[in-house]
């Protein structure tokens, strides 16, 4: 009797066991988040609720809200719900979202991830909605297009740069240096000085080898360029490791921190690196940066080209898309979120609010609208992004599938250069290997 | 005769539906325990085993690929260097974790004043280890400017930035393991208070000195204890994944030195867009554990003393 009891719950239990673990794979096998343009799904009329998410610093969370209530105030219709995360935290949500069905209806983008997730169905195509693109910068529209469909509207324009702390540079008894025409060799050199003039814990620069933007800038000084347009890597191995030489020889003369700091200071963000605590000299940064980079230092932080624009072949500094907006492709409501998404690019109030915190405004007329509510940090960006306007040359590919493992790379990499476990050479080819599988599969 | 035959029987019939009115009970009282483990633990699982066999990037449906992403894990250097930063820090850590703990046990074990109070705050830290609030304290008190190189310049060491070097780093999160002693020392301390305090009066009466009672006493009546915990910190060290993703700033730097194996897998699913892969690896984490605790258990018949 209890044998046959046991045996009875053992059986169910199996079964259920059986039962549920089929219904999750299932569910997992369903979770197919509709491969193709918003035809899919049957639009839905409003009043509606849209997802909206991105990611960022308080100061943009508490922007963004104040310009989705501006939003709603003038379409009572449409309800905007905010979604919103830090940078590393962005990228593993939205994944497991789309994963789970649930995509926001409109969300924010990044050139690196823009090709993974509009080539796999993510992203509507954007031509299909009604949304102005009249305003927008042709040169940088281009960005957001794979395979000639628009998936993705860039927020602004950045520019990778040189930020430099004048009250550094003055301590050390340095000039700063006239950045139309300096070289490598002035930036290595002018570094060393500043170490060796401003004494003890007081650093030239700060290590660059942490991000792709100054290798890309050096290739198309060159005459090559860190993505081709067909999505293959189109930097020489020799340009790679030169740029890793950069870092050891200032190392070496002193123009940098030893590398453990270097690591820390990497991970301090703007705020907490040498120019923002007011121990550099020099560091990379992007353009929209230097308003956290000025108020965390307290000092008129300025913003350089980098060295050797006149050196090579050519220029090789370039507007990036600093952010993008796309829409879901399955969004029920893609009348809304069109709207939305137009409301960010072209209106007025959006504008005012978000002013340079997602890029120098992608549309050219917004740059008017808010030229006389930047400070003097922004006034600065906008200035130092219309100078480039005759010297860039061109607009940078989009990077390919799979380059969101780039910042990973480049730190490994750059980690072994800066202990010097390995030789720049031979960090550019452990470069090329990873970034080619990477991009293979 | 009958009427005694049909009262037992009555008595058997009426235990019997009460057995099954608790059998009731039993069951509705486990239920959320049963909810939790088909839901949380075993359907996932299912999942992902099946996972294992797709290849899923997390954006479209996951496509049949049989054994690819098994047959992948021997061809990842990467996948070489976290089993090799993994078994590094489990087989540092968990010894020194164990005898750390030990030692503290014997010295709480004496009976002092104000034990309860000791055995609180040294239980503390294994609360404590695994938060993200102990691991960012970690980055900070093994900065290049840090609490540790603070001290070592009073005695004129110049320090490092102990987590920011690729040959400190992975030793700043054994140490904070060892520093989770909590568990297996209360535990061990539960298993001193079992020895016979006979053995250790015939052992004096014998002339044996304290040494002599440890090694010949305490440690073999103690091995069944030093066995559970053995196997309890071996299959939580391999597990560990908080300490390493804050400290290194979620990506297993400097240079890989602190790529834990969860870690990795955690990169690999959510970061690279490659789940069925990080699924595989789940699994094969699996069949290392599931190796690790059988040969534990196969060995522990030559060394483990069960007093019977």
């Amino acid at each position: 009797m209890r044998t046959s009891i046991t045996q009875r719950g053992r059986r169910g239990a199996a079964v259920a066991a059986g039962a549920a673990a089929t219904a999750l794979i299932l569910s997992a096998c369903g979770g197919d988040s509709g491969v193709g343009g918003t035809g899919d799904v049957e639009a839905q009329e409003c009043p509606c609720e849209i997802r909206f998410s991105w990611w960022g610093s308080d100061e943009r969370h508490a922007a963004t809200q104040e310009i989705i209530d501006a939003f709603e105030a003038e379409n009572p219709d449409i309800t905007v719900v905010p979604d919103f995360t830090d940078w590393d935290g962005y990228w593993n949500k939205l994944s497991t979202t789309v994963a789970a069905g649930d995509t926001p209806d409109v969300m924010t983008q990044e050139e690196r991830y823009v090709s993974d997730y509009a080539t796999r169905g993510v992203l509507a195509d954007l031509g299909e909605l009604d949304i102005d693109t009249t305003k927008i910068d042709q040169s940088i529209l281009a960005g957001g297009q794979i395979d000639g469909t628009q998936y993705a509207l860039p927020t602004g324009i950045n520019a990778y740069a040189i930020v430099a702390n004048p009250a550094v540079f003055e301590e050390a008894g340095v000039e700063i240096p006239d950045d139309t025409s300096w070289t490598w060799e002035e930036y290595v050199d002018v570094a060393n000085k500043v170490s060796e003039g401003a004494g003890e814990g007081v650093w030239g620069t700060q290590d660059y080898g942490f991000n792709e933007a100054g290798l890309n800038i050096l290739a198309r000084q060159k005459g090559e360029s860190l993505w081709t347009p067909e999505g293959e890597l189109g930097v020489s191995e020799e340009t790679v490791a030169e740029f890793f030489q950069t870092s050891l020889d200032l190392m070496s003369g002193g123009g940098q921190p030893d590398a453990t700091r270097t690591i820390e200071y990497q991970h301090a963000g703007p705020e907490g690196s040498l120019v923002g605590t007011n121990v550099g000299g020099m560091a990379s940064f992007w353009s929209n940066q230097l308003g956290a980079l000025s108020e965390a230092s307290g000092e008129d932080i300025q913003l350089l080209r980098y060295p050797g624009e006149t050196e090579f072949e050519r220029t090789g500094m370039y507007y990036k898309p600093a952010m993008f907006y796309s829409v879901s492709a399955t969004t029920e409501y893609p009348d809304a979120a069109a709207k939305f998404v137009d409301f960010l690019l072209n209106s007025e109030e959006a504008a005012r609010i978000n002013l340079t915190d997602r890029g120098l405004p992608a549309n050219t007329d917004m740059r008017e609208v808010i030229a006389d509510d930047l400070t003097d940090a922004d006034k600065q960006v906008a200035d130092f992004m219309a100078d480039l306007g005759d010297e860039i040359v061109d607009a940078s590919p989009v990077p390919p599938n799979g380059s969101a493992e780039m910042q990973d790379i480049m730190e490994r990499v750059n980690t072994e250069v800066i202990f010097e476990r390995i030789t720049p050479e031979e960090a550019a080819t452990m470069f090329m290997e990873e970034v080619n599988a990477a991009i293979a599969g | 005769m009958s009427s005694v035959i049909q009262e037992v029987a009555s008595t058997r019939r009426a235990a019997s539906e009460r057995r099954k009115g608790d059998g009731r009970m039993a069951a509705l009282f486990l239920a959320p325990w049963f909810a939790g483990l088909f839901l949380i633990t075993a359907g996932p699982m299912a999942a992902s085993l099946y996972l294992s066999f797709t290849d899923y990037d997390l954006l479209t449906a996951p496509a049949w690929v049989g054994f690819d992403n098994y047959v992948r894990m021997f061809e990842d250097p990467r996948l070489l260097t976290s089993l090799q930063v993994t078994f590094t820090y489990v087989f540092v850590s968990v010894p020194l974790q164990l005898a750390a703990a030990l030692a503290l046990a014997l010295v709480l074990d004496k009976g002092m004043r104000g034990l309860a109070l000791y055995r609180s705050v040294y239980y503390l830290p294994s609360l404590l280890g695994g938060s993200v609030a102990i691991a960012i304290l970690w980055r900070q008190i093994f900065g290049a400017d840090g609490l540790v190189n603070q001290v070592l310049a009073l005695v004129g060491i110049e320090g490092t930035g102990w987590v920011s070097h690729p040959d400190h780093a992975l030793n700043t999160l054994i140490i904070l393991n060892v520093w989770t002693f909590g568990a297996p020392m209360v535990i061990f301390l539960a298993g001193l208070r079992q020895i016979p305090r006979m053995y250790y009066e015939a052992a004096s009466i014998d002339g044996a000195g304290p040494i002599r009672q440890f090694w010949s006493i305490t440690v073999p009546m103690l091995t069944p204890i030093v066995f559970f915990n053995l196997v309890l910190q071996l299959i939580n060290a391999f597990q560990n994944f908080t300490q390493a993703f804050v400290v290194s700033g979620g990506n297993g730097g400097p240079a890989d030195s602190t790529l834990l194996y969860t870690l990795y897998l955690y990169r690999k699913g959510f970061a690279d867009l490659d789940m069925g892969y990080a699924s595989a690896m789940a699994w094969f984490l699996l069949l290392i554990i599931g190796g690790m605790t059988l040969v534990n258990f196969l060995a522990s018949k030559y060394w483990v003393h069960y007093d019977d």
